[in-house]
């Protein structure tokens, strides 16, 4: 019998492996990741706004807006630098500077300090010193806005006309190569005397351009009513500039919502590519059994194997497709992780960590053949009771929808770090305990719900194949066209199919 | 021992009885004519001594044991509806059918270059069957079924479909098989084949069996023609159930005779012989199987 099987999966396993669409498929995953970070470099879009600072008041009002864009700017980079340092842990390359102590919001002055002794690349040379591969690791993140020069036309401009001065700048023309601006900012000639200024923008205005904004023409606002009432200017600016200061606590890094999302990627990424790989070796078997159908090929092959040995062969050969092509993209991962000198096993090492014991691997082997098995014993049905690709889309359709659809809510859930009663409902119904368990295991989930839904989730594959091999074995040479449900629950109470 | 003993096996489906009460044997070397009309049983019986399909009543032998693909070592089989896999190379095929009858892979893929090259394929080895013409297909298939050599070779109507070459390779192999030593057994409604092939035959219809021997068993159901040419009327000879006038010559009239069945020709002669009937010609017409079949199945054919 084993023999058997074992035959009836070798070439159902080379009959998928022949096809062009497993190749592109099992290539498809390495392929992206390989060429995604080249291609993106090609199509990435800048995220940077540009602002054109129009200051009819006299220029203080534009450069305080300015100094406000560099200094957030400077701020940003700080944080990703303090980050890196952490991460890296790099601190002893200038244990005083800002970047090497704890987590904390950065003031304006710690960030005029950070410009002052550099900036990033003075940060950079210090930790030059301890790791150059370390210093020349590190990206600033982009910049959020870029400041440009308005031009004549725009300052000269009368109020009335300006509205038309802008507009070649805020929508150039189709046939234009010029970028249209994201911001114009007019500071009126009488800003001051009356807190009207105006702002275009190029489609809906981020809240923070706003915001930072109100922030510096508030000041400016608010500083000349003191000067006026009689408050020296310096004490004026002062009081202006009055904040709180905010200590920020954080959790490590890696640790709160964000070891949530870290520890989830793995897991969540099993379950994705559980349910694509069944999706898809699934339909290749389908195919191959319904090909068997129409081909008129099943007499022969069962005048040599029973339908059972027929049954599990085609499933030990769609687990076995499934399989190379999840040690396929992990080999990939792990090659890639080899050649990159470790960069990317730096990364994934927070995400390793919910899959380091050997119970959690032998959770996610186990849900993972238990629903290739589940799922693909569905298909080998449909497949069975189809004459043809047409009739097998039929029932196919509804059965992928009906397996997909809570994925996404699932997905959701576990990021948001919800368990919630939807997310221990789906762990307890067997169609849904694989993807559910695999998607859990990184935010937490209880051993005993684990073993309590593998447990039942064995239990439903007995009775699945149990049920659906009736329908299986009584469907191979029937003929008759399209069964109802009522049709398929009668097969299965058939204790002689 | 007889290589194929069904005995009072009944098979239904519901309320249908598909073969009823059916029982026959077929001994090794024989070609044995499974024949009947569409809808007589013929393949549900090939169906239940491959246990494809189970009996409801009855027993069924296959070479000594009961029916089972433990059996299949032994068994070559060639449905009546053919199919290959068509992305899999004819001799990846023969190889494939040959493993699951339990062969290792390099006698099956030497004893398959053997059939290949047997049936004029062996150039189309490794091409794909989806390439490969219908008649081709049709060979690869027949090979797939004897590649294990088996002891019984079960042919559901295997001429349907292949062109006058074919027929005659496929008839070359039945003969070839049953000489080395395998009982054949092939159900057609195609009676010309039988009448060339057969040893003996059983005609089924309804699932019943209506007749089981050989050739000239099955022509002796019906009455015996003779023709002859007399001075008299043949009328009231013995074993004559009348005696029809086809014209004159002269003095001599020729004569359409119908004997009664199982009279044998011979005595008739013999008789004309000794009571002084003269006699210019006396011809025995030999009944066509076609003949028989119509005869014998006539109205119970679905």
């Amino acid at each position: 019998m084993l023999q058997h099987i074992m035959l009836v999966a070798a070439r159902e396993f080379r009959q998928i492996a022949m096809t062009r669409s497993f190749w592109f498929t099992l290539l498809i995953l390495p392929a992206a990741f390989g060429f995604g970070p080249v291609f993106s470099r090609f199509l990435d879009k800048s995220d940077t706004e540009t602002v054109m600072l129009v200051d009819q008041s006299g220029g203080t009002v534009g450069a305080a807006l300015r100094q406000r864009i560099q200094l957030d700017e400077q701020r940003a980079a700080l944080d990703a630098l303090a980050r890196y340092v952490r991460r890296h842990d790099l601190q002893k390359a200038a244990p005083d500077a800002l970047w090497a102590q704890p987590e904390r919001w950065y003031s304006d002055a710690d960030v005029a300090r950070f410009t002052a002794e550099g900036g990033v690349e003075g940060a950079r040379r210090a930790i030059a010193r301890v790791s150059r591969e370390d210093a020349e690791g590190f990206k600033a993140p982009e910049a959020g806005y870029r400041v440009v020069e308005p031009p004549a036309s725009v300052v000269r401009a009368a109020p009335g006309a300006i509205d038309k001065a802008l507009e070649p700048l805020l929508h150039p023309g189709e046939k234009s190569q010029a970028r249209p601006i994201d911001y114009v900012v007019l500071i009126p000639r009488d800003f001051g005397a009356s807190p009207a200024v105006r702002l275009w923008a190029n489609g809906v205005p981020r809240g923070a351009f706003v915001a930072k904004l109100q922030t510096v023409l508030t000041q400016e606002l608010r500083t000349r009513y003191l000067t006026a009432n009689g408050l020296p200017p310096q004490a004026a600016v002062a009081a202006s500039a009055i904040g709180p200061a905010i200590q920020v606590t954080t959790p490590p890094e890696g640790s709160g919502r964000e070891r949530v999302f870290i520890r989830s990627i793995l897991p969540l990424a099993c379950a994705y590519i559980l349910m694509m790989s069944l999706v898809l070796s699934g339909s290749w078997m389908l195919q191959g059994t319904v090909e068997e159908r129409s081909n008129k090929l099943l007499e022969t092959v069962l005048a040599c194997v029973s339908p059972n040995e027929l049954m599990y062969g085609k499933l030990v050969g769609t687990v076995g497709v499934g399989l190379s092509m999840i040690v396929t993209w992990a080999a990939c991962g792990a090659f890639a992780a080899y050649a990159t000198h470790g960069a990317i096993a730096e990364l994934i090492r927070p995400a390793l960590a919910p899959v380091s014991s050997i119970g959690s691997v032998a959770a996610i082997l186990y849900f993972f053949t238990a629903g290739y098995v589940m799922v693909s014993m569905l298909f080998l049905v449909i497949g069975a009771m189809s004459d043809s690709m047409r009739d097998a889309q039929g029932y196919l359709t509804p059965v992928i929808l009906v397996i997909m659809m809570p994925f996404t809510l699932l997905v959701q859930a576990v990021l948001r770090g919800a368990g919630g009663v939807g997310v221990e409902v789906l762990t307890w119904i067997p169609l849904y305990t694989p993807f559910t368990v695999l998607a859990r295991l990184g935010s937490g989930i209880p051993t005993w719900e684990v073993l309590g839904s593998g447990v039942t989730l064995a239990a439903f594959i007995v009775l699945e194949v149990w049920l659906l091999g009736r329908v299986f074995r009584a469907s191979l040479l029937a003929g008759g066209g399209k069964r109802s449900l009522g049709q398929i629950a009668a097969l299965m109470r058939r204790a002689d199919a | 021992m007889d290589a194929l003993r069904l005995q009072n096996v009944v098979k239904r489906f519901g309320d249908f009885t598909a073969v009823e009460d059916l029982s026959f044997s077929v001994a090794a070397g024989e070609v044995f004519g499974f024949l009947g009309g569409n809808g007589a049983g013929k393949t549900t019986s090939l169906r239940m001594v491959l246990d494809i399909l189970r009996p409801d009543a009855g027993t069924i032998a296959v070479l000594g044991r009961a029916p089972g693909r433990g059996n299949s070592a032994l068994l070559g089989f060639l449905p009546e509806e053919r199919g290959l896999y068509r992305s899999m190379t004819a001799i990846d095929t023969i190889v494939y059918f040959g493993r699951l009858k339990g062969m290792a892979a390099a006698d099956a893929r030497a004893e398959g270059k053997v059939l290949l090259e047997r049936f004029g394929l062996a150039a189309f080895a490794k091409t794909s069957v989806d390439k490969l013409s219908k008649g081709m297909a049709q060979k690869v298939q027949l090979a797939t079924a004897v590649v294990n050599k088996p002891q019984l070779l079960l042919l559901d109507e295997p001429f349907s479909g292949l062109d006058p070459v074919n027929q005659g390779l496929l008839e070359d192999e039945i003969v070839r098989a049953a000489k080395g030593g395998a009982a054949v057994v092939f159900s057609t409604h195609v009676m010309q084949h039988a009448e060339r092939l057969c040893d003996r035959l059983l005609l089924l219809a309804r699932g019943r069996k209506l007749f089981e021997g050989t050739q000239d068993a099955a022509r002796a159901t019906l009455p015996v023609e003779i023709h002859l040419a007399a001075q008299r009327s043949p009328e009231g000879l013995p074993g004559v159930i009348d005696a029809q006038l086809r014209g004159s010559d002269g003095a001599w009239q020729e004569w359409t005779v119908r004997l009664q069945p199982g009279h044998d020709p011979g005595d008739l002669l013999e008789y004309c012989t000794a009571q002084g009937v003269t006699l210019r010609r006396f011809e025995q017409r030999r009944a066509s199987l076609h003949e028989v079949f119509l005869h014998i199945v006539g109205g119970e054919a679905r």
